[in-house]
């Protein structure tokens, strides 16, 4: 085992720091580095929260954070952002609003850029999850970019998925996305005090309620929680919910089941990364931009490239 | 690559020491660097030495950039300078802008930062400085 890894376990800062960044940057270092500390991983509790833009989802983890605290759990948070798809670059402002854990040596914050993944999360999001887990922490949570429909990627990775919601975001926005009503574990209304509280909050019962008739004894009933995370209001009743559904997940087995599906999906994923590597080559790009002009179709573009590689293998075999 | 991403885009961590609350020119820094491609770290107003320090170790950033419009730099960017060499980040590159005399440069300096820009500088001159800086800690390292 490396000096880094036995750093990592030791829960180091600098060096969880710099194992996340290995990932994050595909560095060879940082797959090796996870493949020592493996063992160690699968004890934290990995929370998602996802909602839609001004949900108020950073100031939410800020009084999670402060509330998980109070109980002296140690929490990792990773905040992830959206790069920009033209630049590739990215601002990570969700520190901003967890400033004053900045200090506390029981709290590790992560900014994050999606670098290019749809879904709402980074490809480096699980692994960074992975690294926090073997440092220690009893928490991680996982802030997701809150943009439009799709970030429900968080669903697969969390063992539980917070959905926040706001009031005044409009009937069909928010609650009816079915997926969400589907995945999410707890269901927040932030910025409680605003007006159209109410008709949100019934809009989240109605959904609750429907989505209650048609599970068929999964045994958890999703709570629905208020919140004013800016003033601090609501953050012990969600952290009980987290306990309280942690236990449901243990004493049903789904605690380990969820971890197993993740890790799964985790392999295919590195697996159809590392097969995209091991086929493509440098003459590609040429083939590529056919495909972008119109002169080839991407059927037979793709089917052209597994061709070649086919013929390449066969050949030094 | 394939796509707008490099593997390993430059991360840089700006922060606002002292009780000034004006946003424009650390703002305008930021999304300059965006474009640029770099990943940038906000960590916000009223920031202290300790605060930044530890941010910047949790983040791993490559570059640690201080905007200074009122007094005090000259006791709390050396500082700054300190913690991260206690804890082992001196290889991060540190740059303040802001109002900063000339007269206090050289102390600033020879505190451990690398470049300060005045009031007003061109963020393309900024963003090419920090490319510069990368290009050369990149070709090192593979030396």
């Amino acid at each position: 085992m490396s000096d880094l890894a036995a750093d990592v376990l030791a829960g180091k800062v600098a060096a969880g720091a710099r194992a996340i960044r290995w990932l994050d940057d595909r560095d060879r270092r940082g797959q090796q580095l996870l493949r020592s500390i493996y063992a160690h991983t699968g004890r934290a509790h990995i929370v998602g929260i996802t909602g839609p833009p001004g949900a108020g989802k950073s100031t939410l983890t800020d009084m999670i954070v402060a509330e998980l605290r109070r109980r002296e759990r140690r929490v990792g948070v990773i905040a992830i952002d959206p790069s920009s798809p033209f630049t590739g670059g990215a601002i990570l402002g969700d520190r901003v609003r967890m400033a004053r854990h900045t200090l506390d040596p029981g709290v590790f914050i992560r900014s994050i850029g999606t670098r290019g993944q749809a879904g709402g999360l980074s490809r480096s999001t699980h692994d960074a999850a992975l690294v926090l887990d073997a440092m220690g922490y009893d928490m991680v949570i996982v802030e997701t970019v809150g943009v439009g429909q799709d970030e429900i990627d968080v669903v697969n990775l969390a063992h539980s998925t917070i959905i926040v919601g706001v009031p005044g975001l409009g009937d069909e926005v928010q609650a009816v996305k079915a997926g969400l009503m589907e995945a999410g574990d707890l269901f927040v209304v932030n910025k409680a005090d605003r007006d159209g509280y109410e008709a949100t909050r019934r809009q989240f019962e109605l959904m609750l309620h429907l989505r209650e008739q048609s599970r068929a004894g999964n045994g958890w009933n999703a709570p629905l929680l208020r919140a004013v995370a800016n003033r601090d209001e609501g953050g012990a009743e969600i952290v009980d919910a987290l306990a309280n559904h942690r236990a449901h997940l243990e004493t049903s087995g789904g605690f380990g089941a969820r971890s197993g599906r993740r890790e799964r999906e985790q392999a295919l994923a590195l697996l159809r990364d590392a097969i995209l590597r091991e086929i493509m080559e440098k003459g590609d790009e040429a083939l590529l931009e056919d495909v972008e002009a119109r002169r080839i179709d991407p059927y037979s573009a793709a089917q052209a490239m597994l061709a070649r590689w086919r013929e390449k293998e066969r050949v030094t075999a | 690559m394939m796509d707008g991403y490099s593997e390993r885009p430059i991360r840089v961590l700006l922060a606002k020491l002292g009780m000034d609350t004006h946003t424009v020119g650390v703002t305008i820094i930021a999304h300059a660097l965006r474009e640029a491609g770099m990943e940038v770290i906000f960590t916000g107003l009223k920031q202290t030495p300790e605060m930044v320090c530890a941010a910047a170790v949790q983040e791993d950033v490559d570059v640690v950039g201080i905007s200074t419009l009122s007094a005090g730099h000259t006791r709390s960017l050396p500082k700054l300078a300190r913690l991260l060499r206690e804890a082992g980040a001196e290889y991060k590159l540190l740059v303040a802008g802001g109002v900063i005399p000339e007269e206090d440069k050289s102390l600033l300096t020879q505190a451990g930062f690398a470049k300060i820009f005045t009031m007003g500088a061109d963020t393309r001159e900024i963003v090419s400085y920090l490319q510069q800086w990368w290009a050369e800690r990149q070709a090192a390292e593979a030396a």
